[in-house]
């Protein structure tokens, strides 16, 4: 053990600096991010990046809190607006959106094929309302009043059967066949192979709009601006598009 | 036979090698108090997710601790009485629920009582659906807390001397009649103690329970759901909730505590 011990004691005086970043990341971009930090660390050996994923709102109150946190990206802006209001984060910036979709189990016990088929299911799971998730979700369905009448929001809501946490345990349900369907980011169903997707209509869709910024106090780490130019750039806007979101 | 009396001389030592962990414990939940004004406290019990979450987590973990007594203690005496070639293997079955991570118990309870489970094709014949129900609540809070029970009630029992059990049955008593009128009152401190931890376990329970019944509030959010819930939207609520849940908890606590000594107290010839 010495021997360990002394040896990488030798091999960090002597090798180049290696600094780590801390990256605070929604659960949503779990996949997406765990891709992006293996391919940056690749393009920039002297960077570490270490990745805690949570709900958003639970990293922004470690934060507030006090956790060394380099980087967060929030699942939505109001996470990242509420710690730069208190001068703990610099302003965010938009990086990518994300789409929602409707899953069903791949037996599709409900026999849902397009949205409007969602009234026929009995036990539908979403996100509660204090989680970005949720609250869009909300928002999708007051806005497919318009289009698909007063009733369909009431029929809806009157089928779920649970609120969850986060967009992992709502999907969580569908793939263990509990719901007959569930809505979620496009991202989470794309990386499951246990559910089918069925499509939301454009117009009525709703753009999750995911946020990421520095967070301020911490030891300024050179890695963190490369970091979100690099989420940012090409090879980033890649990796995020095969997951699912939308990038500009 | 006082046991303090004869370590008396080294108390102070043990004292203060048991502080550390004293203050552990302690201090987190006087940071719970020192985070809040008393105001809020009482906002926060105001809540309105509150007093549905608070009521429906009485009654199930009423409901389960019920349970837990009427189908555990057979099987404490059990684990007691009979040879521990046949017991070491059930007690470890009875002791995995602790050890697993909630969240997995919930996914295993899932797998057995869900739709797609191994009764899930009997369960929809005879039209029960326990996912996404307050059933489906105090299920998983029997399975994550009974293991508390049995663990406690099985000590007890084992510390039944079997002569007296051997001397009730001399007197014409069957076994299942010395069971309850000797071993149970014998073991009551015993069990008394194990239920109470059992039923905090019980009121504590989140993990099985958001996996296996979900959440909406009125029919499976009980205080645990809610205050999770509320700590995304508001912070200091949550922390209200909090400690009106372990006010509670700890009040209901002391009063079960001090039953054994009150059975002692009043058993006394």
């Amino acid at each position: 053990l010495l021997i360990i011990v002394l040896a990488s004691g030798c091999k960090a005086k002597g090798a180049e600096p290696v600094e780590t970043i801390q990256v605070y990341a929604a659960s949503s971009l779990r996949d997406a991010f765990v891709d992006l930090k293996d391919d940056f660390e690749a393009v920039y050996p002297g960077a570490k990046v270490a990745l805690i994923f949570a709900g958003s709102h639970i990293l922004r109150h470690q934060i507030e809190r006090g956790a060394r946190a380099h980087i967060f990206a929030s699942a939505d802006m109001s996470h990242v607006q509420r710690l730069a209001d208190r001068g703990l984060a610099g302003e965010g910036r938009i990086f990518a959106t994300g789409e929602l979709v409707v899953i069903t189990p791949l037996d599709n016990p409900a026999g849902i094929d397009r949205f409007e088929d969602l009234v026929r299911a009995k036990r539908l799971v979403i996100a509660s309302d204090v989680v970005p998730l949720g609250a869009y979700t909300r928002t999708l369905l007051s806005r497919s009043a318009e289009k698909l009448g007063a009733s369909f929001e009431p029929h809806i809501l009157s089928a779920v059967v649970s609120e969850e946490i986060n967009a992992r345990l709502v999907r969580a349900k569908v793939e263990l066949g509990e719901a007959d369907a569930a809505i979620v980011y496009r991202t989470d169903a794309l990386s499951s192979a246990r559910v089918r997707v069925v499509e939301i209509p454009a117009k009525m869709n709703v753009r999750a709009r995911l946020s990421i910024t520095t967070i301020l106090g911490e030891e300024k780490r050179l890695w963190s601006d490369t970091w979100i130019s690099f989420v940012g750039g090409p090879l980033g806007h890649k990796i995020l598009a095969r997951h699912g979101f939308v990038v500009e | 036979m006082d046991g303090a009396g004869l370590f008396s001389a080294r108390r102070g030592p043990i004292l203060l090698a048991a502080m550390p962990m004293l203050a552990l414990l302690l201090l987190p939940i006087l940071g719970l108090f020192f985070g809040v004004t008393p105001n809020e406290v009482l906002e926060g019990s105001r809540h309105p997710l509150f007093g549905s979450a608070l009521g429906l987590s009485a009654r199930t973990s009423v409901v389960s601790l019920a349970i837990i007594f009427i189908a555990g203690t057979p099987l404490a005496w059990w684990l007691a009485v009979a040879p521990s070639k046949q017991t070491r293997a059930v007690e470890i079955v009875v002791d995995l629920p602790i050890i697993l991570p909630p969240a997995v118990v919930g996914i295993a309870l899932l797998q057995a009582f869900g739709r797609g489970g191994i009764l899930g094709d009997q369960f929809a014949a005879l039209g029960i659906q326990l996912p996404f129900t307050t059933s489906a609540v105090v299920l998983a809070q029997v399975v994550v807390a009974a293991p508390f029970y049995i663990q406690s009630a099985a000590a007890a029992f084992r510390r039944v001397d079997p002569d007296i059990l051997i001397v009730a049955r001399t007197l014409g008593q069957s076994p299942f009649s010395a069971f309850i009128h000797v071993a149970i009152p014998v073991a009551m401190p015993g069990l008394i103690g194990g239920a109470a931890l059992a039923w905090a376990r019980a009121l504590g329970e989140f993990g099985a329970t958001l996996l296996f019944a979900g959440n909406l509030a009125g029919e499976t959010q009980t205080a645990p759901l809610a205050i999770y819930m509320a700590l995304e939207s508001d912070v200091r609520a949550a922390v209200a909730l909090a400690l009106v849940l372990a006010g509670a908890a700890a009040i209901l606590l002391f009063v079960f505590r001090s039953l054994p000594f009150a059975w002692r107290q009043g058993n006394r010839p």
